[in-house]
């Protein structure tokens, strides 16, 4: 996502775009990573229905579609700990369920 | 965090009841439903939540969804044949917002 060309505040569908996280772990030093995640706006619905619980729900969230595993090495680690840290690159983003098994999904 | 909140607003559509499976009784009322577009986002999880989850959940997507925020009763009437005739109530959407998704449905 090009931040200069979109209009974040209106943008509508799910799209790649930057993010920084502090990768830690215990045993190492921090390390701030720039990665691609998913951000966006998708469509969700609800409506009402007959039977109980007498709503109809569509909630798609953005989240990742294809995802590429990037290892860096963490700085200043003690002599036992492994140094190597795994995170997920967003190769493509969509709007989809958000996956339990994969994912921790957060509503707020 | 919502950068901004896009309008959500009731969109109508039109549903049919029909008292039992040969349509004895119907009616046809106009019922509002909440559609819209709010912020949701995923990215690599923290350390915490990849311990918690035996390093299984290295997502972490954080999301909001339009949802019903106040439902409203209205009474539909069903036409039986000629002359006679029924009421029921059915909900229809007052106001939407973004808010929690439904985790277990979505």
């Amino acid at each position: 996502l090009e931040a200069s060309t979109i209009n974040l505040h209106t943008f509508i569908g799910c799209a790649v775009r930057e993010f920084t996280f502090l990768a830690r772990k215990p045993g190492c030093k921090g390390m701030r990573i720039t990665t691609d995640a998913c951000w966006g706006r998708c469509e969700t619905w609800e409506k009402p229905v007959l039977d109980p619980p007498y709503v109809n729900a569509h909630h798609r969230v953005c989240t990742y579609n294809e995802t590429k595993l990037v290892t860096v090495k963490l700085p200043n680690c003690a002599a036992d700990v492994d140094p190597s840290y795994t995170y997920p690159m967003a190769i493509r983003c969509d709007c989809g369920v958000c996956a339990t098994a994969t994912t921790e999904c957060e509503t707020v | 965090k919502e950068e901004t909140e896009l309008p959500l607003l009731p969109t109508a559509f039109d549903v049919t009841i029909k008292s039992d499976h040969r349509g004895t009784c119907r009616g046809t009322h106009v019922v509002q439903a909440c559609v819209g577009y709010c912020e949701s986002s995923a990215f690599p999880s923290k350390y915490s939540v990849l311990l918690a989850s035996s390093f299984k959940h290295n997502v972490t997507s954080v999301s909001q969804c339009c949802t019903i925020s106040k439902m409203q009763k209205i009474k539909v009437r069903l036409h039986c044949g000629a002359i006679h005739r029924e009421e029921i109530e059915i909900f229809t959407a007052k106001s939407c917002q973004c808010d929690m998704c439904r985790l277990s449905r979505y």
